[in-house]
């Protein structure tokens, strides 16, 4: 599992984070929602262990299977090479991946829908298909948690569906503790199982199941643009949720 | 009558008088040009001489009989003290000031101006870099020439004027003519066949660096006595390998006298120098170190050519050395040299296992 | 965004991976093999070269075998130690530029930014100075250019962290300090023995290699490559950013400060017997990422290969080609800037056609 405890942040006088506390169980996925500058990255390091607190703990394992925005290696490798860094942790420092490492990366990158360019070269794939590759390797570093950051934020629209349905796939086995931050909270409505929403300055951050955290007053809380929850029927009857924004120009009755 | 005389006299007085003053001012005031053709003015002869140039610190010395008119030299040239003879002839040499110049001639104008020169002598021909802070400090510099044997008479004939003592040179310069001739023609009739390859070893012991011919001292009193400039492609002092030493396989090798950890022995002992023709016959040198070291032109140099002569050419060379060098001793330094001292000039003790080298030993 | 790409037929594509990187290995392996025994048998003295080839041959099979011949000597006591030394730190250097340049993510770095070689030169000229040679000197080199690195790592220590332009930068410092200080002791030493001695070697040669000072740098120089050859996958890691490399399990702090010091094991004892010898820590590691991409499991293989055989290669012009030593660094330039031109030339001619 992965989460904070009483965590607190703060840069000079202004506070970031105060006694932030949650849990992301495996078996869940956690949607971090709020606009930018609430705090949203530094929750993430937080948990991550890349930002040091002023307070409080985070709770996670050694190894964490992060998916960053971008990948910071831009660089000649083959996508499977860079799937099975991944791997680095089971190694030991001066260890070299044998066969088995590539067996692990390769369904690594079947399971991130990125096998058919294992041996395409890194920088020479699309922003969207380096992401997947990045996936691969956070899944082959065999954690039960991965954390994704703002893994739909450069995507279009096709590509961001076929983001959350490889996310709502890996959640299937019910196996990892996922998190992820999105701008978009039918992202969190699609593939999440809990919310925390970095409410405006004075306010606590929201946490809870989706369904009670993702209500048009507590987005409108958040975002200040008025929303409006949307119900549409499924194909086999069932209901589901969508949350629309009202901007200025659309605002129906 | 009497008063025509009187006149006369007064006037005679009178204008030999002026005369003479005349001549007394012409006679303080000494003007030469340099080897770079820059005017030296002096407002008399020099008393206070800071040489920069190696060499000269001894030269100095020599010409004027003692060391009152040097006050700064090179510390190459004060290595050369004090592991030599010139300390000895003359300890006052052990305290001048050593820190005017860096080795390279780069000079600090700091300790050269704390020396409160009349005049500096400094190379010509390597650029203005070492000139400039020399002049733009108000001191006057004469600039010389280093690489021919012309060029040094001129030079040593330049600095005994500048030190008022014009006639002193004459003895030293006809001297080195008068050896330069006899070897000159003993030399003639040696043919090419029976020149022997020599080699110079400028520098041994941190890398091995040797000269080409052109413009070179050392190559050209190596060949005036009837030697062959083994190294004598090469342009400038350069860098060499022993492979290389090993292909040109001279038949006579001089070691510098620079180094002061270096023998013979770092030819004989070496696996590959060891095979050479020099090493396998013995014929291995390390130059003498006397009131200077016998390697560049300095005032002792005919003793150097008569010293490599014999080792080059023994059958057609037989200079009695040591009566050689007990005469220019006498005349340069005013000193009586003793067989040991000699035996110390020449290592005798290092090198008398070289070949013809007992020639050398006191009789 | 752009679509996902068309589906190629993945396995031609790994054999074809494949096929190019066992080329290019297969080539600089015999550059490599090439240069070393043609080094063997040319020199200023004329050796045929089959008698080169038995000498060598002799010499391996027996190498206790007494040598009297001059043939023997030069081919077996002068070229063959300088031409394993010159391979030696060619590799070296090589791996260590490599190594370098992926813990800092920048493509310029070498080990005299971080003043290693300028810490290791300073331990060399104050030994020359006092007189001291042999092994001493070598630990003297060695002990030195480990107090330039760990004098870099206290000055950019901040927070407990040391970020990297910052390590640059204190390794600006530390290497002007150093050179400033050999600066002076060249004034202060007696100009006919520890001067030209102190000028000379920092000028980066291998005249005076012999057997001896081979087999003294050599403990260092392989010991310190195989170390960080065995690092290679590790690098792919700490080339990512902080973030990254940490949560895949990398110690980055400590990691970047191993991979530091075996680099200053290598390099002290490169120059210990050879001077500051620079060009190749920077160039070839680019060379050879423009012949088989930036997986550091290849890129250091390379390193190592290529910089051997370039830099025997070098050597032996410098010894050869007149008969006056050439100063490696002419060489270096004149040989090594036209290929490094051609291969950036070809690289962005296919970049950009692809």
């Amino acid at each position: 599992m992965i989460g904070l405890e009483d965590a607190t942040v703060r840069f000079g006088s202004r506070t970031i984070i105060e006694a932030l506390s949650f849990v992301v169980p495996v078996g869940r996925t956690l949607a971090i929602l709020g606009p930018n500058g609430r705090g949203k990255t530094t929750t993430l390091k937080a948990m991550l262990g890349f930002q040091p607190l002023d307070a409080g703990r985070k709770v996670a394992p050694d190894i964490v299977g992060y998916v960053p925005q971008t990948g910071s290696s831009n660089q000649r490798y083959r996508a499977l090479d860079v799937a099975v860094m991944g791997r680095a942790a089971h190694l030991g420092i001066f260890g070299q991946p044998g066969p088995e490492d590539f067996r692990i990366a390769h369904s690594a990158l079947e399971r991130a829908g990125a096998a058919r360019f294992a041996d395409h070269y890194f920088d020479r794939l699309s922003g969207g298909e380096r992401q997947l590759v990045l996936l691969a390797r956070a899944i082959a570093t065999g954690s039960q948690v991965l954390v994704l950051d703002e893994p739909a934020a450069a995507l279009d629209l096709h590509n961001q569906e076929r983001l959350l349905t490889l996310l709502n796939t890996l959640r299937q086995p019910r196996d990892k503790a996922i998190v992820f931050t999105t701008h978009d909270p039918n992202h969190a409505l699609s593939s999440a199982d809990d919310a925390l929403l970095m409410m405006p300055d004075g306010q606590p951050p929201l946490f809870g199941p989706v369904a009670e955290a993702i209500t048009p007053r507590h987005l409108e809380n958040l975002y200040g643009v008025p929303m409006r929850v949307v119900e549409l029927a499924g194909p086999s009857g069932e209901t589901h949720r969508a949350v629309l924004p009202a901007f200025a120009g659309i605002r129906a009755a | 009558m009497v008063s025509l005389t009187r006149f006369a006299t007064r006037g005679l007085l009178a204008a030999a008088l002026s005369g003479l003053l005349a001549h007394g001012a012409a006679a303080e005031e000494i003007i030469f040009k340099d080897q770079e053709n820059r005017e030296v003015k002096l407002a008399k002869a020099a008393e206070r001489i800071v040489s920069i140039v190696i060499p000269m610190a001894s030269t100095v010395i020599a010409l004027d009989g003692g060391t009152k008119k040097l006050v700064g030299m090179n510390p190459t040239a004060k290595s050369a003290v004090l592991e030599g003879i010139l300390s000895k002839i003359f300890p006052e040499t052990k305290d001048i000031p050593s820190d005017v110049t860096a080795p390279n001639f780069v000079p600090n104008i700091e300790a050269l101006t704390a020396t409160n020169p009349d005049l500096v002598i400094q190379w010509g021909g390597r650029g203005n870099d070492i000139v400039a802070p020399i002049t733009n400090a108000g001191l006057n510099a004469m600039l010389i020439l280093y690489g021919t044997e012309q060029l040094t008479r001129d030079y040593m004939t330049m600095t005994s004027r500048a030190i008022g003592k014009p006639e002193r040179i004459k003895e030293l310069v006809e001297w080195r003519d008068r050896v330069q001739k006899d070897i000159e023609a003993k030399a003639k009739a040696i043919p090419q066949d029976k020149k022997p390859s020599t080699l110079y070893i400028a520098r041994a012991l941190s890398e091995i660096a040797t000269t080409g011919t052109k413009g070179s001292y050392n190559a050209w009193y190596m060949e005036l006595v009837g030697g062959r400039n083994a190294s004598a492609e090469l342009n400038g002092t350069v860098t060499i390998n022993k492979e290389q030493i090993a292909q040109w396989d001279p038949e006579i090798i001089f070691l510098n006298a620079f180094e002061a950890k270096l023998d013979v022995n770092w030819v004989y002992n070496d696996p590959i120098l060891s095979l050479t023709k020099a090493a396998r016959n013995k014929r291995v040198y390390k130059m003498p170190l006397g009131g200077y070291r016998w390697d560049p032109p300095n005032q002792e140099s005919p003793l150097a050519w008569m010293w490599t002569a014999n080792l080059t050419q023994p059958d057609i060379f037989k200079y009695d050395l040591r009566a050689e060098m007990k005469t220019a001793y006498k005349t340069l330094y005013n000193y009586d040299i003793t067989d040991a001292d000699i035996d110390s000039i020449l290592w005798m003790k290092e090198q008398s296992g070289s070949a013809n080298y007992a020639q050398f030993k006191a009789k | 965004m752009a679509a996902l790409t068309q589906d190629e037929a993945a396995p031609m594509v790994r054999r074809a991976h494949l096929a190019r990187q066992t080329l290019v290995f297969a080539g600089l392996l015999a550059l490599f093999a090439v240069a070393f025994v043609v080094s063997l048998c040319v020199g200023r003295f004329s050796v045929p070269a089959t008698r080169a080839l038995e000498l060598i041959w002799l010499g391996a099979t027996d190498p206790w075998r007494e040598l009297t011949t001059i043939e023997e000597r030069i081919v077996l006591l002068v070229r063959a130690p300088r031409v394993v030394l010159a391979a030696l730190a060619g590799a070296g250097l090589a791996l260590s530029g490599a190594a370098l340049q992926g813990v800092f993510r920048n493509p310029l770095v070498s080990p005299d930014i971080l003043g290693i070689s300028q810490g290791a030169a300073f331990g060399g000229a104050l030994g020359i100075m006092l007189g001291i040679w042999g092994f001493p000197l070598i630990s003297m080199v060695f002990i030195s250019g480990m107090a330039a690195v760990i004098l870099v790592g206290l000055i950019s220590r901040i927070n407990g962290r040391s970020e990297t332009i910052t390590v640059i930068l204190s390794g600006l410092v530390v290497s002007s300090m150093f050179s400033a200080v050999v600066s002076l002791l060249q004034f202060v030493a007696d100009p006919n023995t520890s001067l030209p001695a102190i000028v000379y070697w920092l000028m980066g040669s291998f005249a005076t290699a012999t057997w001896e000072r081979t087999l003294i740098a050599a403990p260092g120089l392989i010991i310190g490559g195989v170390l960080l050859w065995m690092l290679r996958f590790r690098l792919n890691i700490l080339s990512l950013d902080e973030a990254e490399a940490q949560s895949l399990g990398a110690r980055t702090s400590r990691e970047r400060w191993l991979v530091f010091g075996l680099i200053a094991v290598i390099v002290g004892s490169q120059v210990a017997v050879s001077g500051i010898i620079g060009w190749i820590g920077i160039v070839i590691p680019h060379a050879c990422r423009l012949l088989v991409g930036h997986d550091h499991r290849a890129l250091l293989p390379a390193s190592v290969v290529l910089g051997a055989g370039f830099m025997v290669i070098i050597d032996t012009l410098a010894r050869t080609a007149t008969a006056a030593e050439i100063p490696l660094g002419v060489i270096t330039a004149l040989v090594g800037a036209p290929i490094f031109a051609l291969l950036l030339r070809n690289h962005y001619r296919e970049r950009n056609g692809s």
